[in-house]
């Protein structure tokens, strides 16, 4: 097929299909919800979110113009932590993988591919995430219909080194030029030259990209006005979070687990901010009615580490049976902080401090010191450490970081054991029943 | 007995001591800095103490013997630790320990970078060689002369040159393999020029080329670290021998560069330069392909007749190729044995079992 | 004992659930045999084991040792593993190519054996329960079901209700609040089965398109699961005869 055909096809998607899809879904939703009298409570939550149609839809028309990206326009696939600024300039559809393998964790089908990955090799020690992904793409397999080839894959390692090797194995499966960022690791302050170095790398990135997307690099002006636009958008991101600072939280931070969608995926782009201004509005609205995310908050609690994708709605609906919320997440937190470095006067100088001085970059003092302040900032009474399986990086140093939670701040902190993906790493009987426990001691 | 060499290296020549985790470090450095290395591959066997708790079950054996090694204060008798960039729970256990507790004493990181080819990763490693030489100097209390580190990279490239023949010559060698290897991990400790000397005694007793191959089953392995080193036994008693190895601690640390380095420059050049010459590892590698072949490369010249695969559980870089191993060899019909250990002292009944099954089918090939 | 022939070998399997021991003649025919459940001091119990089988057929015989004891065989004049044996005793009934799959106690081992008889690759479960008779075991006692009736409890499931966990301790605690949650117990049995039959499958890997399935080993002996074994690996899935004694007929023949 022609790339000129698949351009077309393309737009056609993007222009009217996938708008014309939602309208249809709008129509039938307002048909439902006027039988149905929306916006009461349900069961121990408080009424569900307007803006979950919106976040839906965004959602939705991404997957699906993704089907029909490649051979229409350049297609990455990229890290959460990558620099995606300097590749939407050049036309760049970008593919998250993460977000893919979150997805497919909350569907539940990722034993389903893990098995595929595990056929062929792979131990099941490895990132769920990854064994998730790795099994789409063998079997051809995704609840969101197809996956767009990549012409480039984008590995930025400040989330983890996982990625590396991940992403190492997909450009031999994939045979596609792979670009990395090396941000060095921070212990206490990033020296001169680590700075340089991913100032380095980002010049490399601008060269391949545009090579890889067969267009000229892309000017400063391009690349500035991308950037302001990510900048607003982890501005507004980071304003829908702080809005949980209020008594209830208008929302819970399982509904953040959700609605992090966008600032990961569509970050740079003028639907993630106009997104994230409508639910900012609705969370202030919530707030001014004095509207909670769950029906009678009695507890506040901080989360750290990813969610455990598959049981996030069990999980919450046992939380908030017992009037807890989680106000707070380190995860869902880390994008409102990383981007607010981002300075559109110089994209390039600041993306280095944006990209580097991130949690998962830097020690477990500064660790220590991000969670305590949210603690603090959201006046949480207990905490809970997801110790995730499938996250190293993530979970080394929990251990200790709750002794020292729970004596310096005098709040409740439990470690929970499971795993972001797979239901076969966690039983979850087990963890409800030390959730329980733990709300328990709370009274 | 190591503590008891330290001690004795800093008697008799004054020397500081570091501990460095694995893998990849500069050691020409240290050497020129008269810094004694004392590397820290566990240690194997059960933790040596509770701290090891600090960490949970799912991260590596390497990582958290080694906390509680650090932790329990078994490695106080050196002056201070060295993390190189190795991996995500390297990198976290050096956070750990140093904000955390568990070690006091000074703690430098060598962050070297990933994916070797690219252009910024040569100014970008030679700085990060400076700082770490910088670094060191706070610790032995004078800059680094840069005479002293061209004779040190003189000195490591001729141990890695005899390295290479003994390791070329494997299959003509008599010697059993435990007394192999042991010799060639006592450079993960010993001072260099004595480490040389162990090894030039090896390197006599070579035959000449051309002499009958050693007997028994050659095998090739490629993994982290040969430990427990009973698997060498196992292997013995069952008529086997690792003809050539890609172990991250020995065989894959042998850098034999292809083309000829600028010994007389500027030093920090010749390292980042060797940097680039080094065999492919996992904890660095961008380029899967290249590692690949290597391996082919290196089991051809071997003569080996089937490979290990023998990793330590949890460790994702390495993980993450083994099913490109395994299809790579699968191609080629050779017999493949992926083998997970845990540090443990001995060999469980069932490895044992795998091992001496995996050596009873490729010896019944060649009678076939 | 009409048409077997003189007695030319003895095969021991020490397993780590069951010891076995195998008289067998030049065809391959199984004369005599004995089951018993391990004894701590193997070499004793070897001992009276051979004792009572050359006092049976009445001369010296070669003695092939095999399985996780093999070593504490006294007078055993072939020591050889069981994949080797297991591949042995499996070729000498089927004499072809296949891919034998033998679930023991605390080892489930996938064998490809190539035209001539020879192990081609193998794969054994890691260190955890997880994959072997034993996850049956556990879960059946806390069921309390016999095993021999769990055939026909899953025959008559009318839904397979998935068990997701593979660890053996997961796996108990889900499937007791599966039945706490007043799942029917036959379901649960199926779900069990099929979850164990994918593990097992994830270890066999990408196999041939024309590979031939056999199974050996006790749990060979549970209908169910080479059942769902064979819908898990997509391919009909024949047991050997005495299935049980597979490894300990091979070291006999290696010894003879």
């Amino acid at each position: 097929m022609s790339s000129t055909r698949r351009r077309v096809e393309y737009e056609i998607v993007k222009r009217l299909v996938g708008p014309a899809l939602m309208q249809v879904d709008h129509a039938q939703r307002r048909v439902k919800s006027l039988r149905k009298r929306a916006a009461k409570p349900a069961g121990p939550f408080g009424p569900p979110l307007e803006s979950v149609r919106k976040l839906k839809e965004l959602m939705t028309r991404h997957y699906l113009e993704g089907r029909y990206a490649d051979g229409a326009v350049p297609v990455a696939w990229v890290t959460s932590g990558f620099p995606v600024e300097v590749l939407r300039p050049l036309g760049y559809h970008a593919v998250y993988p993460e977000n893919h393998a979150a997805l497919c964790g909350v569907q539940r089908v990722v034993p389903h591919l893990s098995e595929a990955t595990e056929e062929v090799g792979y131990a099941r020690d490895l990132c769920s995430y990854a064994r998730t992904d790795i099994g789409s793409v063998m079997l051809q397999e995704t609840p969101v219909g197809r996956l767009p080839k990549p012409d480039l894959l984008c590995c930025c390692t400040n989330i983890c080194q996982t990625v590396l090797y991940w992403y190492r194995s997909l450009a031999a499966h994939f045979q596609v030029p792979l670009v990395l960022i090396d941000p060095p690791f921070v212990y206490g302050e990033a020296k001169p030259h680590h700075r340089q170095f991913v100032r380095d790398q980002l010049d490399e990135l601008l060269v391949v990209a545009a090579r890889v997307a067969k267009r000229r690099a892309p000017s400063m002006d391009e690349i500035v006005g991308v950037t302001k636009l990510a900048r607003e958008g982890t501005r507004l991101w980071g304003e829908c979070l702080a809005e949980s600072r209020n008594k209830p939280a208008p929302w819970t931070g399982i509904d953040g687990f959700f609605h992090i969608a966008p600032i990961v995926t569509l970050r740079g782009t003028a639907e993630c901010n106009a997104y994230y201004r409508q639910l900012r509005d609705e969370l202030r609205h919530r707030v001014a009615q004095g509207i909670g995310g769950v029906r009678e908050e009695k507890h506040r609690l901080l989360w750290d580490n990813l969610p455990i994708w598959f049981d996030v709605r069990g999980m919450s609906t046992l939380l908030a049976e017992h009037g807890f919320n989680f106000v707070c997440t380190s995860y869902t937190n880390a994008w409102a902080e990383a981007g607010s470095r981002i300075d559109p006067a110089d994209p390039l100088g600041s993306a280095v401090f944006a990209y580097t001085d991130i949690i998962l970059n830097q020690d477990l003092g500064k660790r220590f010191g991000t969670l305590a302040r949210l603690a603090e900032e959201y006046s949480c009474d207990g905490a809970v450490l997801h110790s995730d399986r499938s996250c190293k990086p993530y979970s080394i140093g929990q251990l200790d970081l709750k002794q020292r939670l729970a004596k310096q701040l005098d709040i409740k902190v439990m470690v929970l054991e499971a795993d972001h993906g797979d239901p076969r790493a966690y039983a979850v009987e087990q963890g409800h029943g030390r959730l329980t426990a733990f709300m328990e001691s709370f009274s | 007995m190591r503590s008891a060499y330290v001690q004795r290296q800093r008697e008799e020549h004054g020397r500081k001591s570091i501990v460095v985790l694995p893998v990849h470090y500069p050691k020409e450095i240290l050497t020129a800095m008269d810094v004694l290395a004392v590397e820290l591959w566990g240690p194997p066997g059960a933790p040596r103490g509770p701290e090891a708790g600090r960490l949970q079950a799912y991260v590596c054996a390497v990582v958290r013997n080694a906390l509680a090694f650090l932790a329990g204060g078994h490695a106080d008798v050196v002056d201070a630790a060295l993390f190189p960039h190795t991996c995500d729970s390297v990198q976290g256990l050096a956070t750990l320990v140093t904000d955390f507790g568990g070690w006091s004493k000074p703690s430098f990181v060598f962050q070297h970078p990933k994916g070797p080819t690219r252009a910024s990763v040569r100014k970008y490693l030679v700085a990060e060689l400076r700082s770490l030489a910088d670094g060191l100097a706070t610790l032995t209390g004078r800059p680094l002369d840069v005479a002293e580190l061209r004779a040190a990279i003189r000195l490591h490239r001729t141990i890695d040159e005899v390295k290479t023949r003994i390791l070329e010559g494997r299959g003509r060698l008599a010697t059993s393999d435990r007394e192999l290897y042991a010799t060639l991990r006592r450079g993960e400790w010993l001072w260099p020029e004595e480490h040389l000397e162990e090894l030039r005694v090896l390197e006599r007793q070579l035959p000449e080329a051309g002499a009958p191959a050693r007997k028994g089953v050659p095998l090739f392995v490629t993994g982290y670290v040969p430990e427990p080193m009973s698997i060498l036994d196992a292997l013995d008693e069952v008529g086997a021998y690792v003809a050539r190895d890609d172990w991250a601690a020995i065989g894959r640390r042998v850098v034999t560069p292809a083309r000829a380095l600028d010994l007389e420059g500027d030093p920090f050049e010749t390292l980042a330069a060797l940097y680039y010459e080094a065999p492919q590892c996992p904890t660095r590698s961008l380029d899967q392909a290249g590692r690949l072949q290597r391996l082919l490369a290196l089991y051809d010249q071997s003569g080996a007749r089937g490979v290990i695969v023998h990793e330590p559980k949890f460790c994702e870089p390495e993980a993450f190729d083994v099913p490109a191993i395994r299809k790579a060899f699968g191609e080629r019909g050779v017999p493949l044995l992926y083998l997970e250990t845990e540090l443990e002292t001995e060999l469980a009944g069932q490895t044992t079992t795998r091992l001496e099954a995996f050596v009873e089918m490729v010896g019944a090939r060649r009678v076939a | 004992m009409t048409g077997a022939g003189a007695p030319v070998a003895i095969g021991v399997d020490v397993g780590s659930t069951t010891c076995k021991a195998v008289v067998v003649d030049r065809a391959g025919a199984i004369l005599r045999h004995r089951v018993e459940p391990t004894h701590p001091r193997t070499e004793q119990q070897t001992t009276r084991i051979l004792d009572e089988l050359r006092l049976a057929v009445g001369c010296e015989l070669p003695i092939g040792a095999t399985g996780y004891g093999r070593k504490r065989v006294p007078g055993a004049t072939k020591v050889l593993t069981e994949i080797t044996c297991h591949a042995r005793g499996a070729f000498s009934r089927v004499k072809r190519a296949v891919v034998l799959v033998d679930m023991g106690g605390q080892d489930t081992k996938i064998v490809r054996i190539g035209p001539g008889g020879d192990v081609a690759d193998f794969a054994m479960n890691d260190k955890c329960a997880a994959g072997t008779g034993r996850f049956l075991e556990v879960i059946l006692g806390r069921l309390q079901v016999p095993f021999d009736e769990v055939s026909a409890h899953v025959a008559r499931a009318r839904r397979s209700v998935p068990v997701s966990s593979t660890c053996t301790v997961f796996a108990e605690s889900e499937v007791i609040s599966l039945v706490a949650q007043g799942e029917e117990l036959e379901g649960i049995l199926r779900g069990l089965h099929e979850s164990l039959a994918k593990r097992v499958a994830a270890l066999a890997g990408v196999l041939p398109a024309d590979a031939r399935i056999v199974m050996s080993g006790g749990v060979a002996l549970n209908a169910a699961m080479v059942d769902a074994l064979g819908a898990a690996l997509r391919r009909e899935v024949s047991v050997l005869p005495d299935p049980q004694l597979v490894g300990a007929l091979g070291a006999a023949l290696s010894a003879s």
